[in-house]
């Protein structure tokens, strides 16, 4: 479960890009914060996977201050994260078997294993028969969805998406959400910033709505 | 722990492949900077070798007044070879002196051959025991035997071997600072290739850090880096120095005349190559772990 307890985020004087933010995500979730360009979604999910600090306030993932995880212990947080970008953040001199691959090299796991599991994975996000591509060849969508497969390839308990429909027509971006969608019936929670109406309408489960850094309004449609 | 190591090796591999003008001048840097060390080693090995040498065969030479009896001779001869640090005692004729002369020195054979008279005094010749030979014992003993009736002049090749041992020192001394300046643009050369390295790939280290990587982690590829860039640079530099060694005598020692002897070059044993080739991955580790701390943020 991730709690949030009183947020505030001020990067400077006198605006807050969060105004007390309580908030509980439980897990399995899928959840989408959505709001106007500047209204703290990202910010929000940053302080989330400890990108930033807030100002003040509390944040408790299954229980633990991530806040007071010593920066050099961060990596124990990420590696329970996948982290989805709208720009996608992809190495484009690597080819997309190493991209997704990352995850796994970093926590040491075996080659074979590590073969293994991005090629399942690229098949789950249909990348399959691109594997040893570079990112450059692939349109936006299937560079989305390389992120996507990275995001996920390590089985992570949470993913994090910010804006990952923004750059991607709608059907594309309809297609990338209903693949959260399926990886969240896994078990996975899944929090998406997003401003796409159409998009939340389709597939919210839960809504948080901010303005200026403050929650406006929270929906729940079980 | 091996699927890391290989892929830090893979990491490295390929980083040094995708930046490989900047890292190829950069091991051509290294390279000239432990080219110029092993020079002046190589030269201060030949000069510490050559004094040693002398050292263990010195030699003092008395050479005697023509009109001196036999008889004198004779009891000099058994004097100096009282002491206990002369190996060996050895009359040189004038005729022996004029032949060595010759065999010495064929080009000015011609000058004696002219002459009605042999100008070469009679010598005794003492073989010092090698251990000795710097004793002040046997410095006194020259000394006093420079005011003996019948002795002309003493030749000590102590002198010889202490300029030799001094031309040892500096130019192991020039070899030092040269060295200690080039080896201080190498490492700000490693640094400044492995900071445009660390810039290049921020989107790559960004992505790590997401992913949960360990500072360590991220920070090893860079460091190997160095290392390769340093270990390659002093095997190249190694290399090129057994060449100038092989070649400086075939086009520019015979120029030299006599000091050819003084001016050849010595391989570097063992330890020596063995300490340019860490020096070298000292230096690029050190370079690199430099610039890593200073401009990666992780």
């Amino acid at each position: 479960m991730i709690e949030l307890f009183h947020i505030w985020k001020q990067y400077q004087k006198p605006f807050w890009a969060l105004s007390d933010v309580t908030l509980q995500i439980k897990d399995g979730d899928f959840y989408f914060i959505t709001g106007p360009s500047g209204s703290g979604k990202t910010t929000l999910l940053k302080t989330i996977f400890r990108e930033i600090l807030p100002t003040e306030g509390q944040i408790l993932i299954n229980g633990v201050n991530i806040l007071k995880i010593h920066d050099s212990r961060i990596y124990t947080l990420r590696r329970r994260m996948g982290i989805v970008f709208q720009d996608f953040r992809l190495m484009f001199h690597r080819t997309v078997f190493e991209n997704v691959a990352v995850p796994l090299q970093v926590i040491g796991v075996a080659r074979k294993e590590i073969r293994r599991r991005v090629f399942n994975t690229l098949q789950k996000v249909n990348l399959h028969q691109k594997m040893w591509e570079l990112p450059s060849h692939l349109s936006y969508g299937e560079q989305q969805r390389v992120a996507i497969a990275r995001a996920v390839v390590n089985n992570p308990e949470i993913i994090l998406a910010d804006e990952p429909t923004g750059n991607l027509d709608p059907e594309l971006a309809f297609e990338i959400v209903s693949l959260f969608k399926d990886i969240n019936r896994q078990g996975t929670t899944v929090i998406i910033g997003s401003h796409d109406r159409e998009l939340i309408r389709h597939f919210g489960d839960n809504i948080l709505f901010l303005q200026k850094g403050k929650i406006v309004g929270k929906e729940a449609h079980p | 722990m091996i699927e890391k190591i290989k892929f830090f090796l893979t990491v490295t591999g390929n980083n040094l492949w995708q930046f490989r003008t900047r890292n190829i001048f950069s091991v051509t840097i290294i390279c000239l900077s432990f080219l110029t060390v092993g020079i002046f080693m190589s030269l201060s090995n030949n000069l510490r070798a050559t004094a040693r040498e002398l050292s263990n065969n010195m030699i003092v030479a008395f050479y005697l007044d023509k009109s001196m009896p036999a008889a004198a001779v004779d009891a000099l001869s058994q004097e100096v070879g009282k002491p206990a640090f002369v190996e060996s005692v050895r009359m040189v004729t004038p005729e022996e002196a004029l032949e060595k002369f010759r065999q010495s020195f064929p080009e000015l054979a011609d000058i004696v051959t002219g002459l009605k008279t042999n100008p070469f005094p009679a010598s005794i010749e003492l073989r010092v025991n090698g251990k000795a030979s710097a004793s002040g014992e046997v410095i006194a003993f020259v000394d006093s035997m420079k005011t003996r009736p019948g002795v002309t002049d003493v030749q000590f090749n102590q002198d010889w071997v202490e300029k030799m041992q001094g031309f040892s020192r500096l130019a192991g001394a020039i070899g030092a600072f040269m060295g200690g300046i080039l080896l201080l643009t190498s490492f700000f050369i490693i640094s400044n290739v492995v900071k445009l390295n660390v810039f290049a790939r921020k989107n790559e280290i960004e992505i790590l850090r997401l992913v949960g990587a360990t500072n360590l982690f991220i920070r090893i590829p860079f460091w190997l880096e160095g290392i390769v860039l340093g270990l390659l640079g002093s095997l190249l530099s190694l290399g090129l120095l057994f060449v100038v060694i092989n070649l400086f005598p075939i086009y520019l020692g015979a120029s030299l005349g006599a000091l050819q002897e003084l001016l050849r070059f010595r391989y570097p044993d063992l330890t020596q190559a063995a300490g340019l080739l860490l020096g070298g991955a000292a230096t690029g580790f050190v370079g690199s772990a430099t610039s890593v701390s200073k401009f990666l943020k992780v």
